[in-house]
This record gives C-alpha cells, sequence and structure tokens, in this order.
C-alpha cells in the first residue's frame, strides 16, 4: 500500500494500551465512517499535522499496518488508525514491532482476522455446528452441575488466562477466578502457561516482596540494572528503549542529578545474565559502550550458583547494607542465609572457584558483577541497583530457590523500596491480579497429571492454548483426544434428543473415562479443536477492560468496536453459565448451591470492575493490588497514564502507589522482610531430567521473540508477521550445524525421550556451541513436544527451559531461503 | 489421525501442525511455500500503481560496485534513498544478475536515516537498532518498524539504472508523492 487514510477532523478518538506485552504502552485509536478521509492540510485531518509535509523523525505517522477497516453489528463501515501515544509516559511515543501493527489483528470479514469464532459450536461427531447461546449455556451448565453432584468440585477442571491485556483484564479475571474458585470450589485449577493455579513467584511472597516493586522511572535513575533470564529488547521493549537504553546512553543523567542531590552519578551499567548473546546484549552495549555491559553467558540452570556466589562476594567485601538488614529484615534469616545459602564455613576463593566451575563464568566477572551490583560508590554512597527477572530463571531449574536467589541478593544490598532500584520480574504479558483465592494448597495440583489420571470430567479452558504452550505436550494432547472421544460418541449417539437424556449419556461416558472439553476462545486453536463445546469471546477493543502494566499503572482499555458475530466478553460468558446453574440447582431445591452463583447479575463491565474493586482482598504478601475508589470515569480522565496500584482513598482522593516497599513494610507476618535460604552452591538436575541431559546431545533453549505475540495466534495470520518467521526457527552454532550438515534455512528435527519437533535452523553466534534455542509455544512446532515431565516439587512450576534432544536434518527449504532473512538477529551497528 | 491434524486456515491454505511434522520434505515445502505466497506478496514487493511515480536516474551500472551504497533522494528530495548492488540475486533487483536493489533510507519505525553495514549486509537504524534485509525485499530482520523497508522499483535503461516508483509507504507520509 503506498498511502493511508489519514483520520479527518471530528473521527472518534480513543486512548488505550496496547494488548499485547506486560509494558502495557500508550496508544491513540481513531475511528471514522469508511466513505470519508481527512485531508493533509493541518485543518483537514484529526492529528491536526501537516500532511503536505513529509513528518520528521520521532513525529507521528501512520504506517500501512497501523490501519485497518472494520464491520460493525449494524453492518456500518468505519476506518481505524491505531498509533502510537506522544504523551503516554509508558512508551513516550514508541510502538513495538507488536504494538506496531495492533491495527491488523481487529476483525474484519474480509481480512484473514475472519478466522474468528462469531458464534457457539457443538461438536456431535461429525465437526463443529453451530448453536444458540441459549442451547451453548443451558448444555455447559447441566454438564459442570453433573460433574459436581457425582465426582464433586476437584473433577471440574480449568485452565485461563489469569493475566491482564487481551484476552484478560480486571473483569474477565474476576469473573472467572469468582466462578471457579468461590462458585464450583475447583482445586484442578491451572494458569495458561503452567499446569497448575501457582505463583511463578512464591518465593518472593515468601520473602515479603510483590512482584512488580519498581516504577519504570527506576530505571533511569538506577546506577546498575542487572537483568536475568530476560530479553528485553525483543520481549519487553518500550521499558527497554524509553527508560533504560535512555539511562546507559546518559541522557538521564541530569534527572539523576536533580533527583539525588550531592549522590555521585557515573555512567549507568547493565549486567545481562543470559545463555545467549541476545540483541539487548547487543544494543545495551552500542548504548552504553561494551566496557559497561557485561554479559554473564551461564550454562543452563547454573542461575543459583551464580547470584549466590554473587551474594557470597558482596558478603565478603562487606558491600552489603547492613542498616537496612537489621531495619527491614528478620535478622535470624540473614544469619540463616549466611550458613546455608552463601556457604560462610567455606573459604571465599574455593566457594566463588565452585560456582565458576558450574556456572561457565569465570571467577574474575563473578567479582566484576558483585563489585557492580554492591561496591559503593565514589564518596561511599551505597549504588542503586535495579534487579530484574523473567522465564530464565523462572522456568529455570528450580523455580522457588532460583526466585529466592534474586530477592536475596536484593535484600543483602537493600535494593528495594528507594528510587532508582527494585527486585521485580520484566513480565511477560500484562497483569490483572483480581480473583478470590485459590481453594488449594501448595504445592497446587497439576492438573496436566490430573486428566491424564481420568479424574477431570469436564475442562474448560479459556483464552490459552495448552496443545501449543504445555509441556509433554504430545501426550497431553494425546489425553484430550483419548478422553474426548467416549463424550463426542455420547453427543453423537444423542443428536436431537432432549439435554437431559443427552446429559446422561454424557455421564456414563465420563464413567467410562471420558471427558466433556469446553474451549472459550477467540479462535478456533489446536486447543480448541478438540473441544465438545466452544464459545466465541469478544477480544482488546470489543469490550470495555482494565488492566496493569509491569510498574503496576492501572488504565482503561474502552471498547471501540463490535465483536465479531455473536462473540461476547468472557465475563459475560461466564455470568450467564453461572445465572443458568443457580437456576438448575434451584429447581433441585438445593439452596446451598444455588447460592454459590448469587450475583452474576452484572449489566456492565464496570459493574464487574466495581464488583470486584469492593470484594477483592489480595494477601498479604503481593500487596500489588487495590483499587479503591477508581472508576471508569476516573481511568478516563486520567488517560494512558492511568493511576498505579495499589491505589488508597486519602481524604476521599484515590492516591496511586509509584513503588513500593517504600515505607519499608513487608508482607509478612512481622512486617519485615525474610531471607529465603537456598540450597548451595546448586541442586543439580533433578532425574529425569539429567537422564535427557546424557542422552541427548543439545540443550534446546527456548523463550519469545520480537516479532511473534505468544502462541502467534494474531501473528500467524497477519503477512509482516508470518512472513517473518514461517516456520518456528532454532538458533544453531555455526559448527554444530557444519558437523550435522546444516545449512541455515535448512528444515530439521529434534528428538528426544518425550517427542519430536521440526523447525527452520537459524545459524547464530547468539548460541554457545553445544547450545540453542527455539521459539516457544508455535502452531507449526511445539517446543513443548520435547519438554519432559518435571516440575519443581514446591511449586509445580516446569522446567521448560530444560530440554535436550538430537538434531537432524530433514530438508532445505528454497523457497523460505529465498524470502526470509537469515541475517543475524543480534547486531546494532 | 484425523482428529490429530490441526487445520490453520493460513492465508487461504491450510497447514497442518502435526502434517508439517509427518509428511515427507517435498510435500512440506510445496504446502508451505504454496501457503506462504500471499504472504510473501503482501509483506514484500506490491504493485505500485495508482501512484504517478517519476522516472529518475539513480547512477550508471558501470559505477555500482558490491557494498558501495550509492546515496540518492526519490520520489522527491525530501526522501533520502539507498541504491546498493548485492551478491546475491535478490528479490526486486536489476542489472547483473538481479543483484542491485534500492530502498527508501528511512526507517519505518521513527523515521531515522538506516545505514548499511557490509559486513552485516544489512540497513540498520542507529536510533533503536531495527535492521532491514536488502536481499529479502526489505524484510525487517529484528527491530521495531511497521514494515518492510519501502523498495525502490528500478530498471535498467541502457547504461544507466533508473528508480521509477515505490512499494510500500515512505515514513512521515501518508501518500509517497506528496
Amino acid at each position: 500500500m503506498s498511502q493511508v487514510p489519514l483520520p479527518p477532523r471530528g473521527a472518534q478518538k480513543f486512548d488505550t494500551v496496547c494488548q499485547f506485552c506486560i509494558v502495557g504502552c500508550g496508544y491513540h485509536v481513531y475511528k471514522w465512517p469508511a466513505t470519508r478521509e481527512g485531508g493533509p492540510a493541518p485543518t483537514e485531518n484529526a492529528l491536526g499535522l501537516d500532511f503536505r509535509q513529509p513528518q520528521p523523525p520521532m513525529g507521528t505517522w501512520i504506517s500501512p499496518n497501523q490501519h485497518s477497516v472494520v464491520t460493525d453489528r449494524d453492518g456500518s463501515r468505519h476506518n481505524i488508525v491505531i498509533i502510537p501515544d506522544q504523551t503516554c509516559r509508558v512508551n513516550e511515543g514508541l510502538s513495538s514491532v507488536r504494538g506496531g501493527g495492533l491495527a491488523q489483528t481487529l476483525y474484519a470479514p474480509d481480512r484473514p482476522t475472519r478466522a474468528r469464532l462469531a458464534t457457539p459450536l457443538i461438536d456431535e461427531g461429525a465437526g463443529p455446528v453451530k448453536a444458540s447461546w441459549t442451547d451453548a449455556v443451558d448444555l455447559s451448565a447441566r454438564i459442570v452441575k453433573a460433574v459436581i453432584d457425582r465426582w464433586g468440585a476437584d473433577a471440574v477442571g480449568m485452565k485461563f488466562f489469569d493475566h491482564g491485556g487481551g484476552g484478560g483484564g480486571f473483569e474477565n479475571n474476576w469473573a472467572v477466578g469468582r466462578f471457579f474458585f468461590s462458585g464450583v470450589g475447583t482445586r484442578t485449577a491451572s494458569i495458561h502457561n503452567r499446569p497448575a493455579y501457582n505463583s511463578e513467584v512464591h518465593a518472593a511472597a515468601d520473602a515479603g516482596i510483590a512482584a512488580l516493586t519498581n516504577a519504570y522511572l527506576d530505571a533511569e535513575l538506577a546506577d546498575t540494572i542487572l537483568i536475568v533470564g530476560a530479553n528485553p529488547y525483543e520481549t519487553q521493549t518500550n521499558y527497554y528503549l524509553a527508560h533504560m537504553v535512555p539511562n546507559l546512553r546518559g541522557s538521564s543523567a541530569d534527572l539523576r542529578r536533580a533527583t539525588f542531590p550531592g549522590e555521585s552519578v557515573e555512567a549507568a551499567r547493565m549486567i545481562i545474565v543470559d545463555p545467549r548473546r541476545t540483541m539487548t546484549v547487543a544494543t545495551a552495549e552500542a548504548a552504553a559502550g561494551a566496557e559497561r555491559v557485561l554479559h554473564l553467558q551461564i550454562e543452563p540452570g547454573s542461575d543459583i550458583a551464580l547470584l549466590n556466589a554473587i551474594a557470597r562476594i558482596v558478603l565478603a567485601r562487606r558491600w552489603y547494607d547492613v542498616a537496612f538488614i537489621q531495619e527491614r529484615v528478620e535478622w535470624q534469616t540473614f544469619e540463616a542465609y549466611q550458613r546455608s545459602t552463601l556457604g560462610v564455613d567455606t573459604p571465599l576463593d574455593e566457594f566463588v572457584a565452585e560456582a565458576a566451575q558450574i556456572t561457565g563464568i569465570p571467577v574474575a566477572k563473578l567479582h566484576q558483577a558483585a563489585e557492580w551490583i554492591a561496591a559503593p560508590k565514589a564518596k561511599g554512597e551505597r549504588r542503586r541497583t535495579l534487579l530484574h527477572y523473567e522465564k530464565g530463571l523462572i522456568w529455570g531449574l528450580k523455580n522457588y530457590e532460583n526466585v529466592a536467589a534474586i530477592v536475596d541478593l536484593a535484600l543483602l544490598t537493600g535494593n528495594i523500596g528507594k528510587p532508582g532500584t527494585g527486585v521485580s520480574r520484566l513480565g511477560g504479558h500484562q497483569e490483572a491480579y483480581v480473583r478470590p483465592p485459590y481453594p488449594g494448597g501448595r504445592p497446587a495440583l497439576n492438573v496436566d497429571e490430573a486428566i491424564r489420571r481420568g479424574e477431570v470430567k469436564c475442562f474448560w479452558v479459556g483464552g490459552c492454548n495448552p496443545v501449543l504452550t504445555t509441556l509433554r505436550a504430545e501426550a497431553f494432547e494425546g489425553a484430550l483426544r483419548e478422553r474426548g472421544a467416549p463424550v463426542r460418541a455420547a453427543l453423537k449417539a444423542t443428536v436431537g434428543r432432549p439435554v437431559g437424556e443427552r446429559v446422561t449419556a454424557v455421564v456414563e461416558a465420563m464413567k467410562n473415562g471420558g471427558m466433556f472439553i469446553v474451549v472459550q476462545e477467540i479462535y478456533l486453536t489446536a486447543t480448541a479443536e478438540h473441544a465438545h463445546l466452544v464459545l466465541p469471546a469478544a477480544q482488546w477493543g470489543e469490550m470495555n477492560l482494565t488492566s496493569i502494566n509491569g510498574e503496576r499503572r492501572l488504565r482503561l482499555y474502552p471498547k471501540f468496536m463490535d465483536p465479531p458475530g455473536e462473540a461476547i466478553a468472557d465475563w459475560m460468558i461466564i455470568a450467564r453459565v453461572a445465572r443458568r446453574l443457580r437456576q438448575l440447582y434451584l429447581d433441585d431445591r438445593n439452596t446451598l448451591w444455588a447460592n454459590r452463583f448469587l450475583d452474576y447479575d452484572w449489566r456492565s463491565d464496570e459493574d464487574v470492575f466495581i464488583h470486584a474493586r469492593y470484594q477483592f482482598k489480595g494477601d498479604a504478601s503481593d500487596p500489588m493490588e487495590g483499587y479503591s475508589g477508581v472508576t471508569y470515569d476516573l481511568l478516563r480522565r486520567l488517560g494512558n497514564n492511568g493511576i498505579q496500584t495499589p491505589v488508597r482513598l486519602v481524604n476521599g482522593t484515590p492516591v496511586g502507589t509509584v513503588r513500593l516497599h517504600e515505607g519499608g513494610k513487608f508482607g509478612t507476618a512481622s512486617g519485615k522482610a525474610r531471607f529465603i535460604p537456598a540450597p548451595r552452591p546448586w541442586p543439580g538436575y533433578a532425574a529425569s531430567v539429567a537422564r535427557q541431559r546424557k542422552n541427548h546431545r543439545f540443550w534446546v533453549n527456548n523463550g519469545r521473540s520480537n516479532h511473534i505475540w505468544q502462541t502467534s495466534y494474531h501473528h500467524r495470520l497477519i503477512p509482516f508477521y508470518q512472513g517473518r518467521f514461517p516456520i518456528p526457527y532454532l538458533e544453531m552454532h555455526a559448527e554444530d550445524a557444519r558437523a550435522l550438515g546444516i545449512a541455515s534455512g535448512d528444515l530439521v528435527e529434534l528428538s528426544n525421550d518425550v517427542g519430536t519437533v521440526r523447525a527452520m535452523a537459524y545459524i547464530s553466534d547468539a548460541v554457545k556451541r553445544g547450545h540453542t534455542f527455539m521459539l516457544f509455544g508455535q502452531p507449526r512446532g511445539a517446543v513443548g513436544d520435547l519438554v519432559s515431565d518435571h516440575v519443581d516439587p514446591a511449586t509445580t512450576i516446569p522446567y521448560y527451559k530444560g530440554v535436550w534432544a538430537d538434531i537432524r536434518r530433514i530438508a532445505a527449504l528454497p523457497e523460505i531461503v529465498r524470502a526470509v532473512s537469515l541475517a543475524p538477529t543480534n547486531v546494532a551497528s | 489421525m484425523k482428529d490429530d491434524e490441526h487445520a490453520f486456515p493460513l492465508n487461504g491454505f491450510p497447514v497442518t501442525r502435526r502434517a508439517f511434522i509427518r509428511i515427507g520434505c517435498t510435500t512440506i515445502s510445496g504446502s508451505l511455500v504454496a501457503g506462504m505466497a500471499p504472504a510473501l506478496a503482501a509483506a514484500g514487493v506490491q504493485s505500485a500503481q495508482g501512484d504517478n511515480y517519476p522516472t529518475v536516474d539513480v547512477a550508471a551500472l558501470a559505477t555500482i560496485n558490491v557494498d558501495m551504497p550509492v546515496p540518492f533522494t526519490y520520489p522527491d528530495a525530501n526522501s533520502p534513498a539507498v541504491l546498493l548492488r548485492l551478491r546475491q540475486p535478490a528479490p526486486g533487483g536489476v542489472g547483473p544478475n538481479d543483484t542491485i536493489v534500492a530502498y527508501s533510507a528511512l526507517c519505518t519505525h521513527k523515521g531515522c536515516p538506516v545505514a548499511y553495514r557490509p559486513e552485516r549486509k544489512l540497513l540498520i537504524c542507529p536510533c533503536h537498532w531495527s535492521s532491514f534485509d536488502p536481499g529479502k525485499a526489505g524484510q525487517m530482520v529484528i527491530g521495531q518498524g511497521s514494515q518492510a523497508l519501502p523498495q525502490i522499483v528500478l530498471r535498467v535503461n541502457g547504461t544507466m539504472v533508473q528508480a521509477t516508483g515505490i512499494t510500500g509507504l515512505i515514513y512521515g507520509r501518508e501518500t509517497n508523492i506528496l
């Protein structure tokens, strides 16, 4: 396209926030009738810009991918333009590659997004057939009731989004959580990307520290930024580009001087712990100078040894923050931490040498890291270090101890609750923590295992695609197929019969191992293909939703178009099922159970938001939530800068919280933080992982990338993204590839004791010899097919990163090589 | 087997996940390419019809050397562009072995001028490090741009390489011809 329409004056304008990553960049949506177009003169277009001249760099521009034409339910057609908001403090006018294509994700009957689900579907043995909402809701409610009545609440399994942004939000999470936890009361629950309903940062919570403690501003104020197991250039893009990079480039030096009068301001440094030389490493070096970036290219699973060695050096050099620990930490946990974790009975040199051997990081670099994190500054002031971590640590060797190790390092160095500091996840998706507490305990029940054992009779999946993302994915899919078959046969045998008779037949099938599968989705995903009942949901932009980003910034993402066909918001689907269940229990004269499904009469998105506001208490160890006094009206007025949670009413006015733990209070019974001891120096691999590692040659590290959001549910449909990675790529070292006769762009097969998967070889110096990296959870190649069923026994979090496999060449892909770039993805100059 | 196949309607062509894993190699590349063709057309070279593009002499064929970028402007003086001779044939390439290509030099992210790095064979933006592959129709390799780098349509007229059109929209404009 060599032209885009300009929004005319009078076009509708909405503030909104990107549906994708945790950063939550602000965008502006313009909507106007498809028959109209603004003119290039500033008085002729809604942007007020003179398009008779080219716009300058860093200006406002509408790229062709930022425009779409949509059709509302009344048949009216509208232009939509979605461009980054120059006034939003999160992204400061920047778009990422993902947010830059938001307009392409909108439903349009004449575009690839026509694949959206538009009506409920029932599979009665001969493929999905359209059904009415009344029938779909009635059938699902009857099934859930029959399962609860016969097998108990835990026989109802669920796996749901449980996040913010697109396919989530406070409204949908509150409805889903309330229905399954307070209503059904099942413990057989799980979160979108893992087999259980658990925090990924239990260790932080046990230490009394929230998951998201800092403000993005702190990255502009820090002396040192530590990044463990994350690649923010690609996957937290505008937090990195708009807040970290300016500090690395020195452009926030004046801000630092003004914020900390009299304090030494040295050029900022960054430490990146990542087995790969990523684009983040390359760009940090370009911004700060290579001498101010320390890349610790660790061996898989060795994070605990690394972080504990750094902490031990800090302790030995007396760089720890004794005043902070005395005032704000339970002292006896510090003593235990020194003994059990930091091995004070072992000489320092021996301890550090052992860590160097385990991690593959030279002793000198371990000392350098400790120095950059905690050595006093020029005038003896404490260094301000911002500690960030994500899936490399969370999905590492041992989830609990991994997270404990970084939280402990933050406590040891006093880097929490002060400007320029913090210890936080970098995050994947946005957050929306509001829901009643999970009724199960810790470690949470493994839903995948419960399904395989036949304990789940009804499995309800919403806004996620476990067939692509779970561990041992092929076996999981096999279980869906096998357990779904008898139910499908029962539905087929009773086509046209009264619903009561059909439910009776399904229950008989359940007695023989059958499982009824409901999928609530926007597309017919790989998981939805196994569903007996598919319920079409609204997406971002089709309902009002609220979410927080990685600095807890709460904003309203307004509805600006209609969902396709009969699709409705997730909360509305749940509310309809809950109301029907209540009626069914009332018909049974079972008021006890009927009352568990009371108060689902919300009339609007905001009704749910306000209901959650009054009911949701969060929990003491996770003081990030709460939004007293916040209404949609307030959020509309605050626009894309929103308000940071927790929000408290001060003299009747809602007041947000820039950073957590500033008052020195932590989420423990004593109000003081706790060191969480981790084993020293390193616990080693679990038996099943060690076996896989011994028998297979290559480590298959895996994760996300710049272009593709999560399972590619939108991006596989959009040419700009799909054309970049038509097949998931596998980064390989050149010498490894040569030894196997593999050329860049070849189709290769990975196989191990769990399964096989294929990918396109992408030769890269990002990975060391013996290491590879594959895109996670993709529709044409799910690395989950190789992941063993080992989980951290303390938290039920899988070791998704712990995959070893053999690789062989399958074929050349000449047509793909002709069109798809195989140039390096980790160079900045 | 049937349940096992997840049809993903990809630009009108069904490609299945497990089938992709299991079927033979000829079929794989055949079906993938069939599925991709519209995507590639949309992402890469498109018709430049409808705009009244000027024909402009860029450089004499004999003066264009590998890895020696030739800066020029097109379609007007406010639109920096760069002409390159690559070592391999390239989509949209003209001249010897179809190796000569040209692109708008404005990054599709925020409009900073991209620079050609011969050692990388990439056009890289110094502002936020988006990079574009001149041998792959300007495809963004990594970065934050919102589309491929607009490619300048070239032709060889006698001994002269001429620019005659553009595929894609140049940064900062609502239409390429102002």
